[in-house]
């Protein structure tokens, strides 16, 4: 490892370091393999059909840092990492290698639909609420607003496995949201319900993100994430390919969608090669503030 | 989708970043076997509030609600009774066969239901682990409990059974000690649940072959017939006598409805067999605390 830069300074605040994490797939794949096995393998194989699978890199190795009252927007086509960026964040995967620190403890505002389906929704606010750490007398005092929150009324009562599936995910964003999170991670879940929830769950994120360390953002709408964002980071296939300003990041990805809905393919890949050329990636380098003014390295 | 990328240039240029990560954690780390404990701990509620609010759920959709609770156990019982009771005649020598089998079957049922709970806990509550950061551990422990409460009615049942059904058998102190034995049961049947929640998460085949195992212990914890048959045969009296399971019953029977009080060899094998199933599932369980969420 090279030696720390003497003009490169302490990054003391971390919320959120991404240490070279990447993350692969071992999926079972339907495609039929090319080469063709020996007759008795093909036999054995009718009887126990070993499943084809394929590797799918979801991230390549990633470094970022995310520092304290910083909100980043994530952008990317579909398949691009975003979301398995946010479950490693989150912590609800291992990344193949690699490593994510955080300050506390993330939450993610998913659309991640039913908790427990056979509970009723007001179990379901109680038992979300208890899996975060809150304690009986915090709930009560503060059911009442994620019910809310929720917009759901009377249906609170009902299982949750009535809920239609904005009813659900409008009941998970409330649960989540109510727990002021230092670190919040949202994919997409402001693009659920209906016009009415829509307003009041901008409202509570602006909230929430006002009072957060810092937000990490996913989101296709290319308007939120200059409203809501304080810099921006494109992903493609698994690779960072900028990371920067909102207004010039997403002005270079609308540049790069434009040519691959005209069809110019080539000229995209050469955009994309272009972008990436200028990248400056992140190393991080394990440190402490032992001292004022040096940086001791570890 | 098109093909656009074949080989990305390398960035221009690669910062070293000093970061200070003194105050940082890694994500889903898994804190320290004691850590962890205390951590359990503090989610006790959570652990209640599931178990708690599943006990009432489980039954809601069924026009007898609650009763099923009991009944199910009951036709069960019916069922051992005329196919080995009336049928095969296996109950030859055994004073009270009701009673032997209603507690047989009884018994016998709080372990499977518990073992195949806990077994599947990590699987059937995937939205909730991705959902939130808790010790992964407080699903099967909630599980193990919610059939503990809902196993409450169960057990009324099987001391009215004994008492209502003749020949009668008459309260003794030694009822009382129902009580350390369904806590030893509850330690192995967490300590076994735990550990199948684990190698289930990885190769979920084993859940097929779950069924069959529980039958085969319940055909070896004689619960409809005497271990008197296998008198001659000094092995596997030995083998069959270190069945937890047959520890449970036998314990439960003695004290029930023989009147005897159970030998101290009987509890301290009971013991040994909960305590070390308990330990073992528990640090076995631990050590995977972070994998237990695939996609």
């Amino acid at each position: 490892m090279s030696a720390v830069n003497e003009f490169s300074t302490l990054t003391t605040d971390p919320c959120i370091v991404a240490d070279k994490v990447a993350m692969k797939y071992r999926v079972i794949s339907t495609e039929e393999q090319d080469k063709a096995p020996s007759r008795g393998l093909k036999l054995l194989k009718r009887f126990a059909p070993a499943p084809n699978t394929v590797t799918v890199n979801a991230l390549n190795e990633l470094s970022l840092v995310v520092r304290h009252s910083e909100s980043v927007g994530v952008i990317g086509r579909n398949g691009s990492g975003k979301s398995t960026l946010m479950k490693l964040v989150s912590g609800q995967v291992r990344p193949t290698s690699g490593a994510i620190h955080a300050s506390s403890t993330p939450i993610m505002l998913g659309v991640n639909a039913a908790l427990v389906p056979e509970l009723s929704g007001d179990q379901n606010v109680v038992l979300g609420c208890l899996a975060m750490g809150m304690d009986r007398a915090e709930i009560d005092a503060r059911f009442a607003e994620i019910v809310e929150v929720s917009g759901l009324e009377k249906s609170i009562h009902l299982p949750m496995k009535s809920y239609s599936s904005g009813m659900a995910s409008r009941l998970r964003f409330a649960i989540a949201a109510c727990g002021n999170p230092e670190i919040l991670l949202v994919d997409e879940a402001l693009n659920t319900g209906d016009a009415q929830f829509a307003a009041r769950s901008k409202r509570r994120m602006d909230e929430l993100r006002d009072k957060a360390g810092c937000v990490l953002l996913v989101s296709h709408s290319l308007t939120t994430i200059k409203d809501m964002t304080g810099r921006v980071v494109w992903l493609d296939k698994g690779d960072l390919i900028m990371d920067g300003d909102p207004k010039e990041v997403t002005k270079k990805y609308m540049e790069f969608t434009k040519l691959l809905a005209k069809g110019n393919n080539n000229s995209a890949r050469d955009l994309l090669a272009e972008v990436r050329s200028g990248l400056a990636a992140a190393n991080i380098v394990k440190a402490s503030a032992s001292r004022r003014g040096r940086t001791a390295v570890a | 989708m098109t093909e656009v990328v074949a080989q990305l240039p390398k960035p221009a240029v690669v910062h070293d970043v000093p970061v200070d990560m003194g105050k940082l954690k890694r994500v889903g780390a898994r804190p320290p076997f004691l850590d962890y404990l205390v951590q359990l701990w503090d989610f006790r509620q959570f652990i209640y509030y599931d178990a708690r609010a599943r006990v009432q759920s489980s039954t809601r959709r069924d026009k007898l609600g609650s009763a099923w609770l009991i009944l199910n156990p009951m036709f069960n019982g019916l069922t051992y009774f005329l196919v080995f009771g009336l049928l095969l005649n296996t109950s030859k020598g055994i004073p009270n066969f009701i009673g032997y089998l209603v507690i047989g079957v009884f018994m016998f049922q709080i372990t499977s239901g518990a073992i195949t709970g806990g077994a599947r806990s990590m699987q059937q509550n995937k939205a909730l682990v991705q959902g939130f950061s808790f010790p992964r551990a407080a699903l099967p422990i909630g599980v193990n409990l919610r059939e503990l409460l809902g196993n409450i009615p169960m057990i009324l049942a099987m001391l009215l059974i004994i008492l209502v059904v003749p020949p009668v058998e008459p309260i003794s102190w030694r009822w009382l000690l129902l009580v350390p034995v369904l806590a030893l049961q509850f330690a192995f049947n967490l300590g076994i649940g735990l550990i199948l929640a684990r190698i289930i998460s990885r190769v979920n085949d084993v859940t097929h072959l779950l069924p069959f195992g529980l039958r085969l212990i319940m055909y070896l914890s004689a619960v409809f017939y005497s271990l008197d048959r296998f008198i001659d045969h000094p092995t596997i009296l030995a083998v069959m006598q270190a069945n937890p399971m047959f520890i449970i019953i036998d314990i439960t029977r003695d004290s029930l409805l023989y009147g005897v009080t159970p030998s101290l060899h009987s509890w301290a094998m009971l013991t040994a067999w909960a305590g070390v199933s308990l330990v073992v599932g528990m640090l076995f369980f631990w050590r995977a605390e972070e994998s237990y969420v695939r996609g």
